[in-house]
């Protein structure tokens, strides 16, 4: 995963974007390896076309799915979905426009927080709505990432 | 940017407590379970000591570490 290549590419086009999962565990200390990028956006219009922009050059398709399949990567393709699973020449990266047990990208982006990070400032969940996010979506891998976060959470606590 | 919550690099005096309760877990912390769980809390330890940023970085080479080595041996299969 070019996790580096993917964040300049959606900053630098200007995208409203929050890291959520691995990648945010990972800037909060979380020593797990992950294999793509989590991505809550917003879904203004604007938004959605500076989403497709960003992304187009690195040939987008929906993972899992035949590679012949034809497939529409435009802002219309945007509109008409909410979460996507792409495979990129960047790797995987997965766009949410609603997280588990926080909401819509307004109520994620109100539960994130600023990072500078690659050279660029980036919003990430905040560890305790990553903690809330994940405990909310249930999944088996969610619930074993859970300790080490509740963890983390626990280490960096005020007295 | 008055006001926004930032991610931060711990200070002196954060990793020191951090690394405090992750090398002696209270009984019956959260720090505790995550220990009988499994979570190599080393691990932790050194990941508070790098700013968001190297965290990021170190953690973008194992990942494309990992990934060649996936590929290698694909190819050593075919």
């Amino acid at each position: 995963m070019k996790v580096i290549t993917a964040v300049h590419a959606l900053v630098d086009a200007g995208v409203d974007f929050t890291i959520i999962g691995g990648w945010c565990a990972i800037l909060h200390g979380g020593a797990n390896v992950t294999n793509d990028l989590d991505v809550c956006y917003s879904r203004q219009p604007e938004n959605l076309k500076r989403l497709a922009g960003a992304l187009a050059p690195f040939h987008p398709r929906l993972r899992g799915l035949p590679g012949d399949l034809p497939f529409v990567w435009d802002a219309a393709t945007l509109h008409n979905g909410t979460n996507f699973k792409l495979w990129t020449d960047l790797g995987g990266i997965d766009l949410l426009a609603e997280v588990s047990g926080l909401g819509g990208f307004e109520e994620v982006k109100a539960s994130s927080i600023l990072v500078h990070v690659f050279d660029r400032d980036v919003w990430t969940l905040d560890l305790s709505s990553l903690i809330k996010a994940k405990r909310a979506a249930g999944r088996e891998k969610d619930l074993r990432a859970l300790p080490e976060l509740e963890g983390l959470l626990e280490a960096r606590e005020p007295e | 940017m008055e006001g926004m919550r930032e991610l931060r690099p711990l200070t002196a005096a954060q990793l020191a407590r951090a690394e405090e309760r992750l090398r002696n877990p209270r009984a019956g912390s959260r720090i505790e379970a995550a220990q009988r769980f499994g979570v190599d809390l080393t691990l932790l330890m050194e990941q508070l000591r790098l700013s968001p940023a190297e965290r990021a970085r170190g953690m973008e080479e194992v990942a494309q570490a990992a990934e060649q080595a996936r590929g290698a041996a694909r190819r050593k299969r075919i």
